[in-house]
């Protein structure tokens, strides 16, 4: 019985000491863990980690070389048929290991991306009604091959009739060599800098666009054909976009337009096709010069308009500059252009009502716009504001039927919330010639993407 | 008046002429060259045109229209498809599109 009392004494007092000495022990075992690592673990882990960046970029390489040539990975022929994968023989063997380079599993030779830009528009202008607007312009881009790219833009803006959907341009190019590139499909039309560059709303500085190049009498997009590419010249550089097109269409019976060319002839209205392009000169980097054409007969099929030619010309400058003097960033873009199509007498019976009218087809007009964002100086609430001025104009030919001469001038300042988000505010003098002002102010939200 | 000619032929002409100038050209790279133009060789990977870094012709070519945007805004699969697009649209070379492509994936 002592006996008994003596071991159960024993057996607690052990118990007692295992449980007084278990947390001493647990503090010893996190020192240990929390021991300095000593060189030689060091220089292994080194070594280790340095093994494992090589083994990431030899993949990285492989995956590289793979998708540069698409057409050899993937031919049927360099490949044998896939046989049909064993049963899975145990759950080790079916659980791959996670994936150090997850995002190259997961493309194909394909690329996709979506870009484009969104805005919404309030503007008060005298004589019209105030009111906001919003748009939505998303651009495709499938690169299908290193050399083979498909774009797409769609425009949809809200109307008062619902919402309006337009194609801005489709096309299809590739990639000749590094100095050709051939194009076809609904293309922004290459003779118009403005529209090709600098009309997307997060380009353009101004909430609104110049007169005479965007929704004037220049074209915006086309159907057709192009070739186009750029190249050197010693220390200077060059580019060149030539293209074929469906080309415009005379208008010749509503008294509201006639004598002007309508762009949106988008199925042509003769088997005569346009010509245009334009050539580019880089002196130095940031400024480029350019002068754009477009020869075209614009008269219907058979009619007595049919030999009539139209000549659209356009000169360029654009200047961009980074200027320790001024603090700052100045941008320089003009552009004017001339339109003519050969003289005729529109409406000669008179059975439309307007004529016979005859007059001097004869347009121009253009704009010249100076930006300055003071990207040096100290503070940096400043460096986000950019202020422009504007003028632009456009004239028609005076004896035609409601065509208005316009001028106007703009101010405008952007505060960039990023590279492409900026909340523009502008007042616009806008003098129609005879006409009441409408001078308006604008306030537009764009963000690029 | 403006003076006559058929421009539809004038522009198919010259757009062929074109087109097989191109042809040959390409053709007289040979296969070496061609590889060069189409994958990001080693030598390739210089991130320099004509005298120019990539960073600089990336400054200069894409600012003459718009913001620059910074090379971690788009992923190197995003930024090969943009640049594709911008050398279309700007009309900048090959040479200057890899050099571009280069920089913005070295400095992502």
């Amino acid at each position: 019985m002592k006996m008994n009392r003596f071991v159960y004494c024993a057996v607690i007092l052990q118990a007692l000491l295992l449980l007084s000495l278990a947390p001493a022990m647990r503090a010893a075992e996190d020192a240990a863990d929390r021991a300095p690592v000593s060189r030689q673990e060091y220089e292994e882990l080194k070594a280790e980690m340095q093994a494992l960046k090589k083994e990431l970029n030899s993949l990285k390489k492989e995956k590289q070389a793979a998708s540069a040539q698409p057409t050899q990975a993937t031919a049927p022929s360099s490949r044998p048929m896939a046989a049909p994968a064993p049963p899975a023989e145990s759950p080790k063997e079916v659980a791959s290991p996670p994936s150090l380079i997850p995002e190259l599993e997961t493309l194909g030779t394909t690329r996709f991306l979506i870009a484009g830009y969104g805005e919404a528009t309030f503007e008060a202008q005298n004589h019209n009604i105030s009111s906001f607007e919003a748009s939505f312009n998303p651009i495709f881009l499938w690169e299908l091959a290193p050399k083979l790219l498909f774009e797409s833009q769609i425009e949809l803006q809200l109307s008062d009739s619902g919402t309006d959907v337009g194609l801005e341009y489709a096309q299809i190019t590739y990639l000749l060599n590094d100095y050709i590139t051939l194009g076809a499909g609904a293309m922004l039309a290459p003779s118009n800098i403005f529209v090709e560059r600098f009309q997307a709303l997060w380009i353009n500085k101004l909430p609104d666009r110049p007169l005479a190049v965007y929704d004037g009498f220049l074209p915006e997009t086309i159907v057709g054909a192009e070739i186009r590419g750029g190249f050197p010249i010693g220390p200077t550089r060059a580019n060149y976009a030539f293209y074929v097109s469906n080309g415009p269409a005379l208008t010749t019976n509503d008294p509201g337009g006639v004598g002007e060319l309508n762009f949106s002839n988008f199925t042509d209205n003769n088997d005569n096709k346009a010509v245009g392009g334009r050539v580019g000169f880089l002196p130095v980097p940031g400024v480029e010069v350019g002068y754009g054409f477009e020869i075209a007969r614009p008269g219907d099929q058979g009619s007595e308009f049919a030999r009539l030619q139209s000549l659209i010309q356009s000169v360029d400058l654009n200047v961009t500059r980074d200027s320790d003097f001024l603090k700052g960033r100045v941008d320089v873009h003009a552009q004017y252009a001339w339109s003519k199509v050969d003289d005729t007498v529109y409406d000669r019976t008179g059975a439309l009502g307007f004529g016979p009218l005859k007059f001097s087809n004869k347009r121009d007009g253009g704009y010249a716009q100076l930006a300055y964002r003071p990207t040096k100086v100290d503070i940096e609430f400043l460096r986000n504001f950019e202020a422009i001025v504007r003028w632009d104009h456009l004239n028609n030919p005076p004896k035609a039927p409601d065509a208005i001469d316009e001028e106007r001038w703009t101010l405008g300042l952007d505060y960039w919330l990023g590279p492409s988000t900026a909340l523009k505010i502008a007042y616009e003098w806008d003098q129609p010639n005879g006409q009441p002002n409408t001078n308006a102010v604008l306030v537009q939200a764009v963000m690029g993407f | 008046m403006i003076s006559r000619y058929n421009p539809s032929r004038l522009a198919l002409g010259s757009l062929a002429l074109l087109g097989l100038s191109g042809l040959v050209w390409d053709a007289m790279a040979g296969p070496a060259k061609k590889q060069a133009e189409t994958q990001p060789s080693e030598s390739s990977i210089s991130d320099e045109y004509r005298g120019l870094t990539g960073e600089q012709l990336w400054s200069n070519n894409c600012q003459r229209c718009h913001n620059i945007r910074p090379p971690t805004m788009y992923s190197n699969a995003q930024w090969d498809v943009i640049v594709h697009h911008m050398r279309v649209r700007a009309n900048i070379t090959g040479a200057e599109q890899r050099a571009i492509v280069d920089f913005l994936k070295s400095a992502r």
